[in-house]
Parts: C-alpha cells; sequence; structure tokens
C-alpha cells in the first residue's frame, strides 16, 4: 500500500485522456499541469477561467475536468451546475473534480450541491489526486437528475452479495470501489464527501 | 416537480485507465512530485510576491476585505499544491479570518497583518525552524476565534 489507499502496484494507464485543467491562479494552473504530466497525461488542455472552460466543453471531447472551486465571475460550482444541467447532453455528465482551498461561507451550500464526482481539499498530495481519478475511473453511482440536483447519486448503497451469489440486487455495487481506506483523509474532505442532504425527490 | 431520473453513466476514463501500458500508481506518484519539484522555485517566489501585496495592503490600510480574502486564496492555491501544511493553514486562517470580517462589515488590518507576517515567518521557516511553527498557527487560530466571538456577540450589543 502507498499509505493513501491505493495500492502502489496498481496501474493506471490516462495516456490517451484528454483532461481539461481550469484555474483562474496561472501558478496553480501550472503546477496542477506539472502534477498531470507526471501521472502521464500528455492530452492537457488548460483553461483561467469557467466561462472559457465551457466553450472548450462545447467543442471537443474532455474525459475528465478538473476545476478550481473559486474563480473571478463564474465559480467553479456554478460551471459544473451549468455543466450538468445546460451543456450539450453528450458532455453534461464529465466527470468533475473540484479543488477547493477555502470554502468561503457563501458558498457551502453551492459545494454540497455542485453535482461534482469528488470534492478534494488542499492541501493535497499527489498520491491523493491520483487516488481520487481512480475512484472517477471506478465510480459506479448512477446520475440522480431532479429539480434540486444533478450530479452523481450521494445516496449510500448496499454492495449486496459478492458478485455471483443469490439475492444481488439489481443496482448493488461491486465493491470495485472498496478502496478507500484512507486514514490520513482530514476532516473537511470527509465532511464534503459525507454531509447528508435533503433531495427532493 | 418531476420526477427523478436515474441514469447509468460508463466514463470514458473508466475504460482508459485499464488498457494495456501505463504506469503504477507510485511511479505516477514519484513523477508527480519530481515535476513539482521543477517548478517549486518559480512557485515560492510566485508566494513570496503575493505575501508583499498583502503586506503592501496591510500598509495602505485602504482595501476591502474582498482583496485579502483573494490574496490569501493565491496563497494556498499554490501551498496547497505542494501539501505544505503549515503555510496552506496560515493561508486558510487568514482566508477564515478575512472572509469573517467582510461577512460582518468589518475590517481589522492589525489582525490581517498579524497573519501576514505569520504566513512570511513560515513561508521562510526552513527545517527544525519548521517544528515550532505549531505555536504560530495556535495564535492564528486564536486570532480567528476572537473575530468569531466578537460575531456571536454582536446581536446582542
Amino acid at each position: 500500500m502507498s499509505g493513501f489507499g491505493l495500492p502502489s502496484d496498481v496501474r493506471m494507464n490516462l495516456e490517451r485522456s484528454v483532461v481539461l485543467l481550469v484555474d483562474d491562479n496561472a501558478q496553480a494552473l501550472e503546477l496542477l499541469s506539472a502534477m498531470f504530466r507526471g501521472f502521464g497525461v500528455h492530452r492537457q488542455v488548460k483553461s483561467s477561467s469557467a466561462a472559457d472552460a465551457q466553450n472548450i466543453v462545447k467543442n471537443r471531447e474532455i474525459d475528465l475536468i478538473v476545476i478550481d472551486t473559486q474563480m473571478p465571475g463564474m465559480s467553479g460550482y456554478d460551471f459544473v451546475r451549468w455543466l450538468r444541467r445546460e451543456a450539450p447532453p453528450e458532455y453534461r455528465f464529465t466527470p468533475v473534480i473540484m479543488l477547493t482551498g477555502h470554502a468561503a461561507r457563501a458558498t457551502v451550500e453551492s459545494s454540497r450541491d455542485s453535482g461534482a464526482n469528488f470534492i478534494l481539499a488542499k492541501p493535497f498530495t499527489p498520491e491523493v489526486l491520483l487516488q481520487r481519478i481512480y475512484w472517477v475511473a471506478k465510480d459506479e453511482r448512477q446520475i440522480v437528475s431532479c429539480d434540486s440536483y444533478v450530479g452523481p447519486d450521494r445516496r449510500f448503497k448496499n454492495l449486496g452479495p459478492p458478485i455471483g451469489k443469490k439475492g444481488r440486487r439489481k443496482d448493488d455495487l461491486s465493491g470495485k470501489v472498496g478502496l478507500a481506506k484512507e486514514p490520513n483523509m482530514v476532516q473537511d474532505e470527509i465532511d464534503m464527501l459525507m454531509r447528508p442532504t435533503r433531495v427532493a425527490l | 416537480m418531476s420526477d427523478p431520473q436515474f441514469i447509468k453513466v460508463r466514463y470514458r476514463i473508466s475504460e482508459q485507465v485499464n488498457r494495456e501500458g501505463g504506469m503504477t500508481a507510485k511511479m505516477a506518484g514519484d513523477r508527480a512530485r519530481r515535476e513539482l519539484s521543477a517548478e517549486e522555485e518559480k512557485a515560492r517566489q510566485a508566494v513570496r510576491e503575493t505575501i508583499r501585496k498583502l503586506e503592501g495592503l496591510c500598509r495602505d490600510r485602504n482595501s476591502t476585505m474582498d482583496a485579502v480574502y483573494d490574496l490569501s486564496t493565491e496563497v494556498l492555491d499554490v501551498a496547497g499544491l505542494y501539501d505544505d501544511r503549515p503555510l496552506s493553514e496560515s493561508a486558510y486562517a487568514l482566508c477564515e479570518l478575512s472572509d469573517r470580517l467582510r461577512t460582518q462589515g468589518r475590517v481589522d488590518w492589525s489582525a490581517v497583518n498579524v497573519c501576514t507576517e505569520a504566513m512570511k515567518v513560515i513561508w521562510g521557516a526552513e527545517g527544525p525552524d519548521r517544528d515550532q511553527i505549531r505555536d504560530v498557527l495556535e495564535g492564528l487560530w486564536a486570532l480567528v476565534d476572537y473575530v468569531k466571538v466578537a460575531e456571536k456577540e454582536e446581536p446582542a450589543a
């Protein structure tokens, strides 16, 4: 184990993945890009604003979006809301990892309801970001689309009996995402991921 | 109110990661660290420049807490990608302080200055000096708590 929950010998191939990185802070954008170069992602599209990112999403296939939450003009939260509701249908459910520094009071609710696949609180190590990418790749959650929320299902489901055993239900999770043993996960991240919410169904 | 829809999606990246080739998680992490190291000096200078701007705001005292908040998030954005916990925490404390002040419609340059100076000290600290940083950070959180207390007392005043 690498100490971050993701076994160090897990192989991942991101050579063909097209990743859109969005951050208004030029230095942070360069660092994020450096991290993804390290992960073997050669096809990177960088954007310094959410508005610019909207145009990119409309015009080319993107496999993963990594976006900062707080940006002038359109925030990362607003971008994900737009993506999940108003983007061209074929791109609407592109997976998103949001990076957050400080959760300003005015944006706490937005963060909860944004519809991103994962929210990652800074500071973090490359290993933790890589783990979230792995989680996205193994994410089997359905997308819930209703008036007040569009995004991955945040309700907990039973893993159900093992595959091949009697009694499994159609929507039981397979357990492939069962690698989230992360002793160093900070409380903010846990709160972000686990916070129960009221969703009008 | 319309009925909720449940949609099964299959991400392209799910197929891509399983293709032949690629690298192990350990290798990817090591490579990412090397790439980050190559950018470290530039990043350190960018943080130093942002701290200088904060010092300028504290000197002039005519900006808004929004400006302080924006600059402190800049420090957090960069330090956070290096997993620099002390520097990130000091920047986070200044974010929290300026966010609380602006929410209350208040300005407190002395408090902002204390956070900025602490950030500068942490930025410059290396090796064993970094072990002494805990006290500095606890002091910053006491300052933030003081603003919280003031906030709670405000309606009664």
